[in-house]
């Protein structure tokens, strides 16, 4: 399986070189943190918002870029048109499971952006005087294993969402509405602790928070202990939840294609 | 194991809607679909031993892609069985995926933005093909092929011809005991054809592998199968020899003559029967086992300038057949 693994990886990274200027253009996708970073900034310039500084919104958002980055996926749209188009049929062939391409052409992409990105957020939370991170050996190694979390969930989510396109030949519609309730609900337009206690409290169980603004709080410290060993457990049983539910999906899906075209 | 591949009674029923055209068209199927059941594959039957070089006529929409993606497992059948290499092909167990290739002329796996030598090399990873036994192949399909300089352009600057050898070197380097060849010529001019038509038989010969081959260009057929299968709408109407049909529906040579005087069709029908005249041209059907002392008749009592002698074309002994068929009874086998 590595040597599998090995050989996808080689590929798609020559693919992600091949299109470095689209990976720049997908990276400014992420102006939307940018921008929400500068309107908080500037609302907490004077006092302090439910417990947030200037420079905790700083942190807050520049921690956000990277696991924004890690915790993204594409391949809904991909599957939709191979499953459209009929081009899945070659990829079901081979005696490998499709996903593991897809997985390779994930982790390819997201290292050729960390590469860009990381030094700049590295330079900004230098330059920032009260920027200020959490970092002990716990919560480094607590945020690296969300941060796993949050990819498998968002990963996993976009390729049930993918898997759809079986049945109704175009997924990308309910990837556009997941997505729209990502951007609200995982900490992207404002952190969690900004909405009201009811969705805070919903937010504990739900999905969104851990594929992003989770990862933010243990890192800030804003998350410890036992509420950080809950979140844990809340966000892998979802990774669990999305597991088996893709393996059914796709089980289903797999079944009703219609191998479409010649 | 008596035979590689085994069909019985499979069937494979689509649900499809209907659109009428137009955006009114449209709009009534958003509204109300209508739908309908088509029988793509229906109740075919047939076996394959190994080594076979298989051909499956038909004309489009006649259900033979349909049979070979069941057989490649991509679709599950409605009804009925196949099993290839004792395996049940929709359930794709790793062993039989490695042990089987289905190339569509119209589909590729080629990664399209890098060099094809690329998807060879992941090919050998999942495949999990050895260093030398992948060496030994790919300088065997570069023999054949001529793949040289090619493999190391980007697939998408290739020309259809060089893609269709890629195509084919990728899906081969794990030398698959059955290939599943879905028009593997389409869109190629007469010489490349013969190329990749020379390439099948060489790999059949080779390594004793079992061939379905469906194809538009009876030429194809012809050159490379024995056997054959014609299928249309579902039915299978013939499963057998080649010559032997050809012996059945249009057991006549064609004569074409060029004669050097105008000379009547009376004088013409004593060697054969007269399908066309007008005194300088005469085309002739003569039966296929007298055929040979017709022609020497013919040459020796009339002036001739030319003379060709031709098989019928596939296409009008296949339409023969479903004529016959269609007249008796529509699943008549051999």
């Amino acid at each position: 399986m590595l040597n599998k693994y090995l050989a996808l990886t080689r590929s798609a990274w020559m693919l992600s070189l091949e299109y470095r200027a689209e990976g720049l253009v997908w990276m400014m996708t992420n102006m939307l943190s940018i921008i929400m970073m500068v309107v908080w900034m500037s609302i907490s310039r004077n006092r302090s918002v439910n417990g947030f500084s200037t420079g905790d919104f700083v942190a807050y958002y520049m921690v956000g870029l990277i696991v924004r980055q890690f915790a993204s996926a594409w391949t809904s749209w991909e599957m939709s048109n191979e499953i459209r188009e009929g081009s899945l049929s070659p990829q079901l062939l081979r005696p490998i499971h499709p996903i593991h391409r897809h997985v390779t052409a994930n982790w390819a992409e997201h290292v050729m952006r960390f590469v860009l990105l990381g030094p700049i957020v590295l330079v900004v939370l230098i330059l920032t005087p009260d920027a200020h991170l959490f970092l002990t050996p716990i919560s480094i190694s607590a945020f690296l294993f969300s941060l796993l979390g949050a990819w498998f969930i968002t990963f996993l989510s976009d390729y049930a969402i993918g898997i759809l396109a079986f049945w109704t030949s175009q997924a990308t519609a309910f990837t556009q509405a997941v997505y729209g309730l990502r951007t609200v609900f995982s900490g992207v337009l404002a952190p969690i602790q900004m909405f009201p206690l009811v969705i805070q409290n919903a937010l504990d169980w739900l999905p969104f928070r851990y594929m992003l603004a989770f990862s933010n709080e243990i890192l800030l410290g804003q998350t410890r202990d036992e509420r950080l060993l809950f979140g844990l457990v809340i966000q892998w049983a979802w990774v669990v939840f999305f597991f088996i539910l893709t393996r059914i999906l796709w089980k289903l899906g797999v079944r009703s294609y219609g191998a479409v075209g010649a | 194991m008596a035979y590689q591949i085994e069909v019985s009674h499979l069937s494979k029923h689509y649900q499809v809607h209907d659109k009428e055209p137009g955006l009114a068209g449209s709009l009534r199927s958003f509204f109300a679909r209508k739908y309908r059941v088509v029988k793509a594959v229906d109740d075919v039957s047939f076996t394959i031993g190994q080594g076979e070089m298989v051909g499956f006529l038909g004309p489009n929409g006649a259900g033979k892609t349909t049979t070979l993606k069941v057989l490649s497992g991509l679709l599950y059948p409605t009804a009925g069985n196949a099993t290839v290499l004792g395996f049940t092909p929709h359930q794709r167990e790793t062993a039989y995926l490695k042990q089987f290739t289905l190339v569509m002329g119209q589909k590729q796996q080629l990664m399209w933005d890098l060099p094809a030598l690329e998807t060879f090399l992941v090919n050998q990873a999942i495949y999990e093909i050895p260093r030398a036994q992948f060496d030994a192949t790919l300088k065997e399909l570069d023999d054949l092929l001529d793949l040289g300089p090619i493999m190391k352009k980007q697939v998408r600057k290739l020309s259809l011809g060089e893609r269709m050898k890629c195509e084919l070197a990728a899906a081969l380097l794990h030398r698959p005991k059955v290939l599943f060849l879905d028009e593997p010529t389409i869109g190629l001019d007469v010489t490349m054809q013969v190329r990749i038509r020379d390439f099948i038989a060489a790999f059949n010969k080779r390594y004793g592998a079992t061939v379905i081959l469906t194809s538009h260009y009876m030429a194809d057929v012809t050159a490379l199968c024995d056997r054959i299968i014609v299928i249309d709408k579902g039915h299978l109407f013939y499963d057998g020899n080649f010559r032997a049909l050809i012996e059945r529906v249009a057991p006549y040579k064609i004569i074409k003559l060029q004669l050097e005087r105008p000379t009547t069709s009376e004088v013409l029908s004593q060697f054969g029967k007269v399908e066309f005249s007008d005194g300088l041209t005469a085309v002739l059907h003569v039966p296929r086992a007298s055929a040979t002392e017709s022609a020497a008749r013919l040459l020796a009592q009339l002036k001739v300038e030319d003379v060709t002698f031709e098989d019928p074309p596939v296409e009008d002994i296949i339409r023969e057949v479903f004529a016959v068929n269609a007249a008796s009874n529509p699943t008549a086998q051999e």
